[in-house]
C-alpha cells in the first residue's frame, strides 16, 4: 500500500490513493472471507467423517423399512409381483426402465418362476437384516441396493415416491461409512483394533481423506436432497386451493384408498379448525425445514413436527414404508452427540445427566454444518479459522 | 480421532504431490455441486432456471436413477375412489351364461382397510381402473362409442378393436394407442378375475370402471347430503387375454381370499 509522496500531493493523486486503499481493503476482506470459507470447507470435508451416528441410525431404519415391506407383502408376493401378476404386461414391457437395465433385471428374469422368485425374495430379506446389523456394509449395501431396485421396480404401478427416495438414498449411502457406529462391523473392529481391514476383509487402499471427502459429500447431497423435497412439497401444496383454504387432508382421508382407518379419519376430520391447522402446519413445516435446521431449538421443533407428519401419513393413509423411509433419512439431522446420549440412555436405562448436555455445543452432525455451507457465502460466522475440526467422535 | 494416521498420511503425500489432494477434493466437490443443482432443478416446480442447463442434459442425467416427483397430494389431493368390477360369459356343458359382477377393487382393498401395513396387492385394481378412466377421458366421442361396443368374437377381436379405435401400428403414444393399452391391461386383469371366480369355462369378460368422488368438504355437514354421482366409463365385452408366464392359480389364491375377506 505504499505510495510515493509525489503522488499524494495532487488532489487527483490523493483521490486515487483513497480509492486504491478502499478497493484494496474490500479486496482483502473478500479474499480473506473466501479463503476462510474454502479452508473451512476443505477441512470439514477432508479431516474426518461426519454424522456417523445419524447415518448408522439411518442405515438401521432403512433396513427395517426394507424387511418390513418384504415381510408384509410376503403372503401376496406372487399376486403383486410374481407369476400371478403377469397380466399387467410388465414381464413383456416393463413400465419402469430399471428392469430393462441388465444389472437390475435379475428379479424380472425369475419373476414367473415361483421357487427361484421366493428364494431371491428371502435372500433379499436376509440382506436387509445384514443392512440393519451393519455386517460387511461396504459390500452388503451395494448388493442389497441392486437387488432391491430390481425387486421393487417389478411392479411400478403399485409403487410410490417412497420407492424413489429409498433407491436414491440407498445409492448415496454406498458412498458413506454407515457401519462406523452401532454395527457388527464396528464391533469386529474393536476386536482387531489395529487392523485396517474394512472392505469386508479387504485391506483399505484408499487414503483416509478420500473416503472422508466422499462420505461427507454424499452426506451433504442427502441433506440437500431432503431439503429440496420438503421445500418443493410446500411450494406444490401452496399452489393448490384445498391446501390454501385448509381442508386438503379431508378428501384423501375420505376415500377408501387413503382413508385406511375410517373411524380415525372421522376423528381427525371432526374439527374443521384442526383440519386447517394440520394443512397449514404441513406447508409451513415443509417450507421452513431447510432454514429451521440451522438452530438447535428450531431443528428440534421441525424434526419433531415432520416426524409427526410422517407418522400421520403412515397410519391414517396406509403408507408406512414411505413414511419410515423418510424418517430414516431425517435421522442424519440429529447430531452425533444426541445419538450418543440416546444410546447411553438406552444402555443405562436412566435419565441423562443434565450436565452432559454441556457438550451439546460440539456439533458433529450434518445439520448445522451442511446448512452452514449455504450461509457462509453471506455471513462470516461459519468462516472462523478456529472453527473446531469435527471428527465423527 | 484426528489421529497419527492422518498426519502420517499428510507426510506421505509429500511436497511434490501436494496439489493432488486439493485437485481431487475440488473435482469431487464440483461433481457433488452439479448433482445437487440438478436434483434441485428436477425436484423444484418447473421454472426458468431450468433453461440454464442446455438441451436435455438434466433429464438424461436424472433419469432413470434419480427420477422422482414430489407434487404428492398437491396441488389438489385425490378426492375420489376408482372401482373396477368384472363379469364374464361362461360356458358350461355347451350352455353359456353371464355371471354377476364381482367388485375387484373392494376385494383387494380389504387387504388395505384397517391394516397398519397394507399389502401392495391391495391397490392393483384401483390402479388399473384409474389408468382406464384417465385414458378414456381423452378419447373423442366417436372413440368412446367404440370402447363401449363389445369386441370378443374370434381370435382377431383385439386387432379389430384397435383398428376401429384408430390405433396406428407405429405410433404407441397416440391417445387411441394409450387407451388401447389400458383397455388391454384391464382385460387381462379381468380375465384372471374371471378364471379365479368362475373357472376355466370363461369365454369373454366385461370390466366396468367407475369413479365416485367424496362428499365435498363444504357439504360434509349438510343433513341428508348424497355423495356425488358415480362417473361411469362404458366399456363393452372383450375376449379373454392371458399374458405369457401367467399363473391362474397364484392369482386365484390371493384374489379369492380377498373376495371372501371383503364379504362378497
Amino acid at each position: 500500500m505504499k505510495r510515493s509522496s509525489e503522488g499524494k500531493t495532487t488532489v487527483f493523486g490523493r483521490l486515487r490513493y483513497a480509492i486504491g486503499t478502499w478497493i484494496g481493503g474490500i479486496w482483502e476482506v473478500v479474499r480473506d472471507t473466501v479463503g476462510r470459507i474454502v479452508s473451512f470447507s476443505y477441512s470439514w470435508l477432508t479431516d474426518g467423517k461426519h454424522a456417523l451416528y445419524g447415518l448408522a441410525v439411518g442405515r438401521v431404519v432403512l433396513g427395517v423399512t426394507g424387511i418390513g415391506l418384504l415381510l408384509t407383502n410376503f403372503s401376496t408376493r406372487y399376486y403383486f409381483a410374481g407369476s400371478g401378476s403377469a397380466w399387467n404386461g410388465e414381464g413383456v414391457d416393463p413400465l419402469s426402465s430399471f428392469p430393462k437395465i441388465w444389472i437390475f433385471s435379475l428379479f424380472r428374469t425369475v419373476a414367473f418362476n415361483d421357487v427361484v422368485f421366493t428364494l431371491l425374495y428371502v435372500v433379499l430379506g436376509m440382506l436387509a437384516v445384514l443392512v440393519i446389523v451393519g455386517f460387511k456394509s461396504r459390500i452388503v449395501i451395494p448388493v442389497y441396493f441392486v437387488g432391491w431396485v430390481s425387486f421393487i421396480e417389478l411392479n411400478d404401478a403399485v409403487g410410490d415416491q417412497g420407492d424413489n427416495m429409498y433407491r436414491i438414498v440407498l445409492l448415496t449411502l454406498i458412498f458413506t461409512d454407515t457401519s462406523a457406529r452401532w454395527s457388527v462391523d464396528a464391533w469386529l473392529r474393536t476386536q482387531r483394533p489395529n487392523s485396517r481391514l474394512n472392505f469386508g476383509g479387504l485391506r483399505t487402499i484408499v487414503p483416509d481423506w478420500v473416503s472422508a471427502t466422499v462420505h461427507n459429500l454424499a452426506l451433504v447431497s442427502i441433506a440437500c436432497h431432503v431439503c429440496f423435497v420438503y421445500a418443493s412439497g410446500a411450494l406444490f401444496k401452496a399452489g393448490g386451493e384445498p391446501w390454501r383454504s385448509g381442508y386438503a387432508i379431508y378428501s384423501p382421508l375420505k376415500t377408501i384408498r387413503f382413508g385406511v382407518w375410517p373411524e380415525l379419519s372421522d376423528l381427525v376430520l371432526a374439527s374443521a379448525p384442526l383440519v386447517a391447522a394440520i394443512c397449514w402446519s404441513t406447508i409451513i413445516l415443509q417450507m421452513i425445514f431447510p432454514v429451521a435446521l440451522l438452530h438447535r431449538v428450531s431443528r428440534i421443533i421441525v424434526l419433531a413436527g415432520i416426524t409427526g407428519f410422517h407418522i400421520g401419513i403412515a397410519v391414517l393413509m396406509g403408507l408406512p414404508w414411505f413414511s419410515l423411509a423418510m424418517i430414516a433419512i431425517d435421522t442424519i439431522f440429529i447430531r452425533d452427540v444426541t445419538w450418543r446420549a440416546t444410546g447411553e440412555l438406552f444402555r443405562r436405562g436412566i435419565q441423562v445427566d443434565r450436565r452432559s448436555g454441556a457438550d451439546l455445543d460440539e456439533s458433529s452432525s450434518v445439520g448445522p454444518v451442511a446448512a452452514g455451507r449455504r450461509t457462509a457465502a453471506s455471513g462470516r460466522k461459519m468462516a472462523r479459522p478456529t472453527a473446531p475440526t469435527k471428527v465423527g467422535v | 480421532m484426528k489421529d497419527a494416521r492422518g498426519s502420517r498420511l499428510h507426510g506421505r503425500v509429500g511436497r511434490r504431490t501436494r496439489w493432488i489432494k486439493p485437485t481431487i477434493v475440488g473435482m469431487l466437490a464440483a461433481f457433488t455441486a452439479w448433482h445437487i443443482f440438478a436434483t434441485f432443478l428436477w425436484i423444484a416446480p418447473p421454472s426458468a432456471i431450468r433453461s440454464i442447463v442446455p438441451g436435455n442434459l438434466l433429464s438424461s442425467y436424472m433419469l432413470p436413477m434419480f427420477g422422482q416427483s414430489w407434487s404428492v397430494f398437491a396441488p389438489v389431493p385425490i378426492n375420489g375412489d376408482h372401482r373396477l368390477e368384472v363379469r364374464a360369459s361362461v360356458e358350461t356343458a355347451g350352455e353359456s351364461r353371464n355371471t354377476e359382477w364381482v367388485d375387484a377393487t373392494r376385494a383387494e382393498l380389504s387387504m388395505l382397510q384397517r391394516h397398519l401395513f397394507p399389502a401392495r396387492a391391495s391397490i392393483m385394481a384401483s390402479q388399473v381402473a384409474s389408468d382406464v378412466k384417465q385414458e378414456w377421458e381423452k378419447l373423442s366421442e366417436g372413440q368412446k362409442k367404440t370402447a363401449a361396443v363389445g369386441f370378443f368374437r374370434g381370435a382377431d377381436w383385439e386387432s379389430r378393436f384397435k383398428r376401429d379405435l384408430g390405433v396406428k401400428a407405429n405410433r404407441p403414444q397416440t391417445i387411441a394407442a394409450r387407451y388401447a393399452k389400458a383397455d388391454h391391461v384391464a382385460t387381462a386383469y379381468a380375465t384372471q378375475v374371471a378364471y379365479a371366480m368362475w373357472g376355466d369355462g370363461v369365454r369373454a369378460v366385461q370390466f366396468r370402471v367407475t369413479r365416485q368422488n367424496v362428499i365435498p368438504f363444504e357439504d360434509r355437514n349438510v343433513p341428508g347430503v348424497k355423495p356425488p354421482a358415480v362417473q361411469i366409463v362404458p366399456t363393452g365385452w372383450r375376449g379373454t387375454i392371458e399374458e405369457p408366464g401367467q399363473s391362474r392359480e397364484r392369482f386365484r389364491e390371493t384374489f379369492r381370499r380377498a373376495v371372501l375377506e371383503s364379504g362378497q
